[in-house]
């Protein structure tokens, strides 16, 4: 189980994160929802070493994670909103490099791991292809196929969706089910209402920093005016 | 008019002017983006003091002519007890002042790569040793060929300074000729001819860089 315990990020004076705890079992999908600026990305990003935090404990399975050392380590995969997929390498040269730079993996080992997941991604044809001849779509599942070459536990994903069309959503909504179900902690920030109706999750609605509202997905859906702060939202009411 | 056969006649000279030239330009291009390119990286670095002795280099350089720079390292480097050649102190002061330059073209590529693949890169576990080697630099040196390739030319021509040291180089040839032969014009023409072939095939070199490093799609 992933436990974020207390976790407090102050950016020249302003609270980014106040006091934010959160636990996530394996398998399951943990949604932060919020308007822009509330803190969700920045969490996601302390969660890869891209932010310090001012106090705070990650654990996983009861072990606290040095967040210093975790890039190393591999314990975390980040899917960037933009997907900050590398523009001078082709699709299999994306998965490889760091294969190669950074685990030491013979070439060999490094090209039969990107040809298994970019056949599992559909993108098997592009792998001599540079990534500015493919889609937004097939860019995230690039960037996806990237990050789970590391086979992290928790996998982050920002804002997945912000950029796709209605069915591309449900696609990768599909896509990121069948990766809780297969047994990744998944944490994703957005603000994408939709996608909370398409995954089995829990919502965690934060505000100025906070988590002000939690519901299973399931939960939500079926008892919405017990949720009012996430109905408010998904919404688009003004409170 | 021009009296080729004058250059006929003079041309064990002025190949070997050249010859010094293009080793000047050679070792000086080696210099300046080898040099340029480590200092490029600081500048565009976190390291405030770094990037502070990084500026006073630039400022130093670009501010003051190449010839006052070629002068000093002549005079300048023996009372340091540094004693090489003429050819040695006047190409190292040209690389160094082609660093400066080329510096602040390989900065503005960094700029050019922007933070996002950075950040993806190290979230991948790479080292900024790595990240810089395999992500940024093969980006940014694509960006700035074009400039760089500039820059290059330049430092090409600017390696006739190296005459006012006494470096026989094809500037130094060409007015030795012109002494005896007090024909100006045809052995200025004919070195403007060697400079624009050393210039024309750095070019082509440039431009066939360019191109193998196009790799974006052309659908």
């Amino acid at each position: 189980m992933l436990k974020i315990k207390s976790i407090t990020k102050i950016f020249h004076g302003k609270t980014i994160l106040n006091n934010v705890s959160l636990n996530v079992e394996r398998g399951e999908i943990a949604v932060l929802l919020g308007e822009s600026g509330v803190g969700k990305s920045t969490l996601l990003r302390i969660l890869n070493n891209l932010e310090t935090i001012d106090s705070g404990t990650v654990s996983l399975d009861d072990k606290q994670l040095d967040l210093a050392q975790i890039n190393q380590k591999h314990t975390i995969g980040m899917v960037f909103q933009n997907f900050n997929v590398f523009e001078h390498l082709t699709v299999k040269e994306n998965i490889t490099i760091a294969l190669e730079k950074v685990l030491k993996k013979s070439k060999q080992t490094a090209d039969e791991i990107a040809q298994r997941l970019l056949a599992h991604y559909g993108l098997a044809d592009k792998q001599d292809k540079y990534v500015s001849q493919l889609s937004g779509g097939q860019k995230q599942r690039l960037a996806i196929a990237r990050t789970l070459a590391f086979k992290p536990k928790i996998l982050c994903l920002d804002e997945p969706t912000s950029a796709l069309d209605p069915l591309l959503t449900t696609h990768v909504a599909n896509g990121i089910q069948e990766l809780a179900d297969e047994g990744y902690i998944i944490l994703i920030a957005t603000h994408d209402t939709a996608l909370i109706e398409k995954l089995n999750c829990i919502i965690y609605l934060m505000k100025a920093g906070s988590i002000v509202e939690s519901a299973t997905s399931i939960d939500y859906l079926q008892h919405k005016n017990a949720y009012p702060q996430i109905k408010a939202f998904v919404e688009g009411v003004i409170v | 008019m021009i009296d080729f056969n004058l250059i006929l006649l003079y041309l064990p000279n002025l190949l070997s002017g050249a010859w010094i030239t293009l080793q000047i330009a050679a070792i000086g291009c080696t210099i300046g983006i080898f040099f340029g390119t480590i200092l490029g990286v600081i500048h565009a670095g976190k390291n405030k003091l770094l990037r502070w002795c990084v500026t006073v280099y630039v400022t130093a350089f670009r501010g003051t002519p190449m010839l006052i720079q070629i002068a000093a390292a002549v005079l300048l480097l023996p009372q340091l007890g540094i004693y090489i050649s003429d050819f040695w102190a006047a190409t190292l002061a040209i690389g160094f002042n082609s660093s400066a330059y080329i510096s602040q073209i390989i900065r503005s590529g960094i700029d050019f790569v922007g933070t996002g693949q950075i950040e993806a890169a190290k979230v991948l576990g790479m080292s900024s040793i790595q990240v810089t080697r395999y992500i940024v630099l093969p980006q940014a040196i694509r960006v700035v060929l074009p400039a760089i390739g500039n820059e290059l030319i330049t430092l090409i021509k600017e390696s006739s300074l190296a005459s006012t040291v006494g470096v026989m180089e094809l500037s130094k040839q060409a007015n030795y000729i012109k002494n005896r032969t007090f024909d100006a014009l045809t052995i200025y023409f004919a070195v403007a001819v060697f400079y624009l072939i050393l210039t024309t095939l750095l070019s082509f070199g440039v431009h066939l860089l360019e191109k193998k490093m196009r790799y974006h799609a052309e659908n």
